[in-house]
């Protein structure tokens, strides 16, 4: 093709072309051993905890926990890979997932039994180890689990709405609870503290403070005694276990003939003696002390999306400038050995076995987001070397974990705008953006003070938390509000579960005669599903309690020490307490709003019984009314029409919050982050007046439709702006994606305009940005399904396009020309 | 005012410094062989038709009261334009071109306005953007009175008088260059290139300060050869405040021609690519 623009490589392919291959690196090597391996199942976190759990009944549970962990630090196997120069990990050799019974043991011997039946099952177990399972561990927590209890405690009605009527409590994807797969919400330890004092100085604080208790005081002796000696035994546990790996390195010195190895190993032994029981004194000991107890904390409980990093650019600093100034240590070693946790990070795999888990996060994706940037508590910049470290190690490693995560604020330096989109350029995407702008001033809102607001973490996929200030830790409900509008058309019913009324009968869409009685019924939807959440969020703030316990993360929480008390708790004083509830298919709701508004009652096209009929059918044979139903004004174009109605959705939830979340003593803010799991959702909801297909995806957070945003990124930004209700504190982050070309950003011109984009974004108060700079899997699958990017935009030689509006042989040159860029 | 828009392009990167909102403009008077968009070469709307996208097979019948769309034409219609906008949903029958106040349409750059940062803002494209030229320079006196950054595409061909004034208002221009020999550019074209090259003398006279970006497509055939781009480069050598850009011939443009009934004139060759890049040295 005529096409003569040069090739257009990204950093990471010049490296290759220059053959400084990852593979070249440490890292490199240690990769090569498990990619593309098939991840197992390690049973030892669930045996253990089981075993203890046996032997602890009646204890108090902060207690059993502790213990538990004991039992495991005492008896699991310890590894350290070959080549490695940081020790850890939770199950055995390549990708491994682990056990967390007390979730889902009352199912987990089905689960297990039906996996030879799984048409590809997507992790191995030993026929031993699943005999163990189905005999040992499952059986003990029948009735046990949080998540039975749950389903008995919540009322009949609410059920309706959250579980199918079968064995396992299926998740019916309509007001879903998502508290039963996970023992808490997405989490940030204070990492900066046991770095400081040790688990020793932690294990000093509470043997102070249990000298100090009042011996006649019922509290002290029933509740904060038990707590106390959860978090000394819990400090002896990880003690234990890293004293072990410590051992093992001994052992493993003693075995070397290489004598750089040999080396290696004899100082991994001296470090894992020290930390985390004392306080680190050099960046290699911070950084082993840290996946410690990361890594014990995965242990201990499975926290939504996994334990994340924290601000790694500022605890672990003082340590590397220490080292620089001493000239012990240089950026090629930092990242070396940043890099040999990345890679012990990338084996755990967020394991999953109930199918709504797995449907929440699919492909075990997981988010131990590592935060850089941002501002320090005194409310300056942040940024510092190690910052840079953190984003070249992104360039030259291009793994996906861990998550990077840039806070981007007014006086963000140039050099840390600029590479940060030199790193999005690279093509994986990464670090995602978090915008201090908008973060801070709701923190203060809701109560925080200035320099625990400026000193925020992310936390998994885009909260943010304040690791000694933030006390909630129930994960919340996820609302498919599709559903609402699919109850709306059909007087309270969805096609997929037929003649069952499901929802309150608002009317036969028919009879609607006016486009704001239609609306006014979907509106009594929506708040009737809010209704059932936070009954549902009730009982599981009551009921969590007396089924988790995390007395490592409590024992690194200035509040839970202060009061000692467990995190799960459901009160602690002095806390600030940031949960959420999860808007699912809101592009999809706003445009079917508007087609109907402008198609059905302003242009008088269609009628609402014709509409009905084209849905029923899933548009089969009414195929003009899907494209007439297309063409109606969208969510993401910076359409005032779409938008108002957008907006309006928006303000209505949080005028319900607003008013009951006070009830249930915590912030419940609205959100727009879905994971995966606009898929699912998606599966349960027939054809909607958007012209989506039945069970088709719904719309992807705070994302236009699949497809709808025809105006550019822009306009999905001024969009996201124009729906947002500034006035109103009771929300928290809406996910946005933007898929760019690797034109689009090629050249040093591209990163500048990928600055202005970035600043731009920030000064809209946008919570979240992510780019996709797009590869050649991306334009395949564009021109097999054009109806779902009739979005994107490709830009070549001063000429732009839709690409699917092009040719076949254009596009196919495109795609060819875009293969380089591959990932 | 009105004048005739046939796109407006917010988040435009190649049209001007920083990200830009490109502003189509209807009309051009030349008529080049390769011209990328058919579409704006008539001042007037046009009704376009794109056969494979229309589901009249399937049954749609949203368009029957206008036309009958099986022995529709778009190079033969000539009738009202209007009640053919926002006739068919399937994107296969619409109309180039439509009448917009210069409130309107500076509203709409001004409302990407957060995204233009230091350098972004509006660029007057075409067609020739001057042929509309007092609604182009109302255009750009509004744009100016608030405050955004101001850009044209030009391809030269223009009254002297309204480039002067346009450029008054202008922070930037790009200008084509297509040929400096008469004869072959008004075989190619259409037209003289004497009023282009004059226009050009008057912008580096009149207005030294201007930032001038000078442009040559490099088409197969036309000028893809080391005499022509050498003869363009020692025009400009020694003057001040430009540069010079070689831009290469594509084809993104074949599928308009098909919608508006038109053939595309057969560039016969392809743009051989290391011819591309020696020219490219004549310009640095």
């Amino acid at each position: 093709m005529p096409i003569t623009e040069k090739k257009v490589l990204s950093p990471q392919e010049e490296r290759i072309k220059n053959s400084h291959a990852p593979s070249d690196k440490r890292a490199g090597r240690l990769l090569a051993g498990f990619q593309g391996t098939r991840p197992v199942i390690d049973i030892e976190r669930g045996r253990y905890f089981t075993e203890s759990f046996k032997k602890t009944e009646g204890q108090p549970l902060v207690l059993r926990w502790a213990k538990a962990l004991y039992h495991y630090a005492e008896n699991a196997s310890v590894y350290i890979d070959d080549g490695q120069l940081i020790a850890g990990r939770a199950g055995r050799e390549g990708r491994y997932g682990i056990l967390y019974p007390e979730l889902d043991g009352d199912f987990l011997d089905e689960m297990i039994k039906s996996l030879p039946e799984r048409d590809s099952s997507p992790f191995d177990i030993t026929d031993e180890d699943a005999q163990y399972i189905i005999s040992e561990i499952s059986p003990y927590w029948k009735g046990k689990t949080f998540h039975e209890a749950l389903a008995a405690a919540i009322p009949e009605e609410t059920r309706r709405y959250t579980y199918n009527n079968d064995a396992e409590l299926s998740s019916r994807f309509i007001v879903n609870e998502t508290a039963s797969f996970r023992s808490s919400i997405q989490w940030v330890h204070d990492y900066e503290k046991p770095l400081r004092i040790g688990f020793n100085g932690i294990r000093r604080e509470a043997l102070d403070k249990l000298a100090a208790l009042d011996e006649f005081s019922p509290i002290d002796n029933t509740e904060r005694r038990p707590f106390l000696e959860a978090v000394i035994i819990t400090a002896d546990a990880i003690i234990l276990w890293a004293d072990r790996h410590a051992e093992l390195a001994e052992k493993k010195a003693a075995e070397e003939r290489d004598e750089k190895r040999r080396a290696e190993l004899t100082e991994l032994a001296r470090i894992c003696r020290k930390v985390p029981a004392e306080p680190a004194d050099s960046f290699y000991e911070a950084v082993q002390s840290q996946w410690f107890i990361q890594l014990f904390s995965r242990i201990e409980q499975k926290t939504g999306t996994i334990i994340s990093n924290g601000r790694m650019d500022q605890y672990l600093y003082p340590y590397y400038k220490a080292d620089k100034e001493k000239g012990l240590i240089d950026e090629d070693r930092a990242e070396e050995l940043l890099e040999c946790v990345w890679v012990s990070m990338a084996q755990y795999i967020d394991l999953y076995l109930s199918k709504a888990g797995g449907a929440f996060n699919e492909g075990y994706a997981h988010w131990e987001a590592v935060t850089i940037g941002g501002q320090t508590p005194d409310g300056r910049d942040a940024v510092n070397e190690l910052t840079y470290i953190l984003l070249r190690s992104k360039r030259e490693f291009p793994l996906n974990y861990p998550d990077l995560a840039a806070r981007v604020h007014q006086r963000s330096p140039k050099r840390y705008l600029y590479e940060v989109a030199e790193t999005i350029k690279d093509g994986s995407g990464f670090p995602k953006l978090i915008n201090d702008e908008e973060v801070i001033p709701l923190l203060l809102a809701k109560g925080a003070q200035f320099e625990e607001a400026y000193d925020y973490s992310v936390s998994g996929c885009a909260e943010c938390r304040m690791p000694n200030r933030d006390t909630f830790t129930s994960p919340c409900a996820y609302i498919n509000f599709a559903a609402a509008l699919e109850m709306t058309i059909y007087n309270g019913r969805m096609l997929k579960y037929g003649s069952e009324v499901i929802g309150l009968r608002t009317g036969e869409a028919e009879s609607f005669e006016s486009f704001d009685e239609f609306l006014a019924a979907y509106l009594r939807q929506q708040k009737n599903f809010m209704k059932h959440a936070f009954i549902q969020q009730h009982e599981i703030i009551r009921l969590r309690a007396e089924h988790f316990a995390s007395p490592l993360g409590s024992s690194l929480h200035r509040l839970c020490m202060e009061q000692q008390k467990d995190i799960h708790s459901p009160k602690i004083e002095g806390g600030i307490d940031l949960g959420y509830f999860e808007f699912i298919g809101y592009g999809t709701v706003v445009d079917s709003l508007a087609a109907i508004k402008k198609l059905v009652f302003e242009d008088k096209r269609i009628t609402f019984a014709e509409l009905k009929k084209a849905m029923e059918n899933d548009f089969e044979g009414y195929e003009p009314i899907r494209q007439l139903l297309q063409s109606a004004p969208a969510y993401g174009n910076n359409d005032g029409y779409a938008d108002e109605i957008g907006r309006l959705l928006d303000r209505e939830l949080l005028e319900f919050t607003k008013k009951y979340s006070k009830e249930l003593e915590v912030h419940l803010d609205l959100r727009y982050v879905p994971f995966t799991s606009n898929v699912p959702f998606g599966k349960v909801v027939s054809a909607t007046p958007n012209g989506r297909h039945a069970y088709k995806p719904l719309s992807d957070g705070s994302s236009a439709s699949q497809g709808a945003d025809r105006n550019g990124p822009t306009a999905v930004l001024l969009s996201n702006y124009a729906t947002k209700n500034y006035d109103h504190r009771d929300r928290a982050a809406r996910l946005l994606n933007i898929k760019l070309s690797p034109q689009c950003v090629s050249g040093e011109e591209g990163t500048e305009k990928l600055v202005d984009f970035i600043r731009a974004w920030r000064d809209l108060r946008l919570w979240h940005l992510q780019f996709n700079v797009i590869n050649r899997e991306t334009l395949i699958k564009a021109q097999q399904d054009p109806d779902s990017y009739r979005s994107l935009l490709v830009r070549v030689a001063g000429y732009s396009a839709y690409f699917c509006e092009l040719s076949k042989d254009l596009q196919d040159d495109i795609i060819s020309r875009t293969e380089h860029t591959a990932v | 005012m009105t004048g005739t828009v046939f796109n407006i392009q917010p988040y435009s990167l190649h049209d001007g410094p920083g990200i830009r909102t490109v502003v189509f403009l209807k009309g051009c008077p030349m008529r080049c062989e390769w011209c990328a968009n058919p579409e704006s070469q008539s001042i007037s709307p046009q009704v376009w038709f794109d056969r494979e996208k229309c589901i009249s097979g399937k049954g749609c019948s949203f368009c029957a009261k206008l036309t009958d769309i099986s022995r529709f034409d778009p190079a033969a219609f000539d009738g009202e334009t209007k009640s053919f906008e926002s006739i068919c949903p399937c994107g296969a029958l619409g109309v180039y071109g439509r009448e917009m106040t210069v409130g309107e349409i500076i509203d709409r750059v001004e409302a990407e306005s957060v995204f233009y940062g230091e350098d972004g803002g509006l660029t007057l494209s075409g067609g020739e953007p001057f042929m509309q030229g007092e609604f182009a320079i109302e255009l750009l006196r509004e744009a100016k009175r608030r405050h955004i950054n101001t850009a044209a595409e030009t391809c030269g061909q223009c009254s002297k008088e309204v480039l002067r004034r346009a450029a008054g208002l202008l922070d930037h221009i790009m200008f084509d260059i297509k040929l400096i020999d008469e004869e072959r550019h008004r075989r190619y074209t259409g037209c003289s290139n004497r009023q282009i090259l004059d226009n050009l003398e008057m912008l580096f006279a009149e207005f030294p300060k201007l930032r001038k970006r000078i442009r040559t497509p490099v088409i197969p055939t036309v000028n893809d050869n080391e005499e022509d781009i050498r003869a363009i480069a020692g025009l400009l050598s020694g003057r001040e405040n430009y540069s010079y850009e070689l831009l290469p011939y594509h084809r993104f443009g074949v599928g308009k021609y098909r919608l508006l009934g038109r053939e595309y004139a057969a560039i016969p060759d392809k743009l051989d690519s290391e011819l591309f890049e020696k020219l490219k040295q004549l310009t640095l």
